[in-house]
């Protein structure tokens, strides 16, 4: 007992002290730091920036609605041969400041200085001029983690713009990322235009990614490209977040539908 | 004089002496957390920055023991696990940094100067994202040849930064720690 007692004095306050500081740090840990993302984007709040810096962002837009043109274009040539009921529904999106990057050097993700109290979800879609950007991964009430399309671990299903073949892609780091195809022999040139696929799970379809640069058909199991982003991920500094819905395709360029006469049979209705 | 004024808390309230000082200590560590996510101008090279809680621990454990330097990487750790993604968890690498670090036993060896910590925190900048690096080999999931490709780039890149900024968290710390009383002698 003495003894006991004798070990408390001595090591008592720095025993207590160890405990707390390791409790505090598996706190943080099962919590994925909702507190220490919380208190990052109050510290950083005077430098968030302000949306000025268009010049810079409009050669990125260009490249996007372009790419959305050759989506749309090709899209529509398929959908003419279909007879069918098509709802076109503007999305409101959630413009957010990207305020940091990740904590270590191994994720490719950004902090975004709005949470949810703005309605962001985990699972929402992340879009920047140029294109998809990438998920929202964790969320609290004024900030969201977003994981981007550029790290190894993000899987999107893709597919060609122009020849529809379809293949899952990876990020490889920086703005670059690798596409294995499904067929053996795709129909893909440098300079093509890639998007979501319908397969996705992730992701709605026909979300602009990016561009071709190289394509090696040799490539065993699947033959490989590798894929620009057209989004400038590595200078980013706003982006826009929309809840995953399935009607995102084109959220800028889709008119709102004209409503429908209610007199008018709807497709279940017919026999 | 700020230093007496200190000094004068001390004597009348003896009892806020551990809260300042391990209160200037919780400090230093959540600063080193904030400053991770940011990438600042002339801190960064090729979208990587320093490892500031690498730096921390490799300050913290210079003068301690082994087990203070593993406390001290495993609490970061898990800290910085919370800050990004927590598998494969980073309280492995900096546990080991502590250890080693604290093996050294610098000050037999090497004279205190800011070279001798930059080096130091060089070497263990390099073995962290090596052993981060052969945690993703074993996880899986990413390709073998991606993760090594990789890991020299970010090796190389982290170790120069991490070395440069050293003394900036070092010598505060330590001259804090000394004035304290707080770094035992080995």
């Amino acid at each position: 007992m003495y003894a006991l007692q004798r070990w408390w004095e001595r090591y008592g306050i720095q025993s207590v002290l160890v405990g707390v500081a390791l409790g505090t740090a598996l706190f943080v840990r099962q919590t994925q730091g909702g507190v220490l993302l919380e208190t990052y984007q109050l510290l950083t709040r005077p430098f968030h920036g302000k949306p000025t810096q268009q010049d810079r962002l409009i050669n990125a837009q260009t490249q996007e609605l372009q790419q959305r043109l050759i989506e749309l274009e090709s899209r529509n040539q398929r959908l003419e041969e279909l007879l069918g009921f098509v709802s076109a529904k503007k999305v409101k999106g959630v413009t957010a400041p990207v305020i940091g990057r990740s904590a270590d050097h191994w994720w490719q993700q950004v902090i975004l200085g709005r949470g949810s109290q703005d309605g962001i979800r985990v699972g929402s879609i992340v879009l920047s001029p140029g294109g998809l950007v990438g998920r929202v991964s964790s969320v609290t009430s004024d900030a969201s983690q977003v994981l981007l399309l550029s790290d190894p671990s993000s899987r999107v299903g893709v597919t060609i713009s122009r020849s529809r073949y379809m293949g899952f892609m990876r990020g490889k780091s920086a703005n670059r990322a690798v596409m294995e195809f499904f067929e053996k022999v795709p129909d893909v040139r440098r300079g093509d235009v890639v998007s979501t696929s319908p397969f996705s799970q992730l992701f709605p379809a026909g979300i602009p990614i990016g561009r071709i640069e190289s394509v090696d058909l040799n490539k065993s199991p699947a033959p490989e490209a590798i894929i620009e982003l057209s989004a400038p991920i590595n200078y980013l500094e706003w982006a826009t977040v929309y809840p995953n819905s399935a009607n995102l395709g084109d959220p800028q360029l889709t008119a709102p539908s004209a409503p429908i006469p209610a007199s008018a049979p709807s497709p279940e209705a017919t026999p | 004089m700020k230093t007496s004024a200190l000094d004068d808390l001390f004597d009348r309230h003896p009892i806020s002496r551990p809260f300042v000082s391990w209160g200037v200590t919780v400090i230093s560590v959540l600063l080193c957390l904030m400053v991770l996510p940011t990438r600042l101008p002339g801190m960064e090279l090729a979208g990587i920055g320093p490892n500031w809680l690498l730096i921390w621990v490799v300050a913290w454990s210079v003068k301690r023991t082994m087990f203070q330097g593993a406390m001290a990487g495993l609490i970061l750790g898990l800290l910085q696990d919370g800050m990004t993604s927590p598998f494969p968890t980073h309280a492995v690498s900096l546990v080991l940094v502590g250890v080693l670090t604290a093996r050294l036993q610098k000050q037999r060896y090497i004279e205190e100067d800011f070279i001798s910590v930059a080096l130091i925190v060089f070497g263990m900048a390099v073995l962290a994202e090596t052993v981060t690096a052969i945690q993703f080999s074993l996880q899986g999931g990413r390709s073998l040849v991606e993760i090594w490709t990789y890991h020299q780039f970010i090796a190389l890149s982290s170790a120069i930064l991490s070395s440069l900024w050293a003394p900036i968290v070092y010598f505060p710390l330590n001259r804090w720690w000394e004035r304290m009383g707080l770094v035992d002698s080995v």
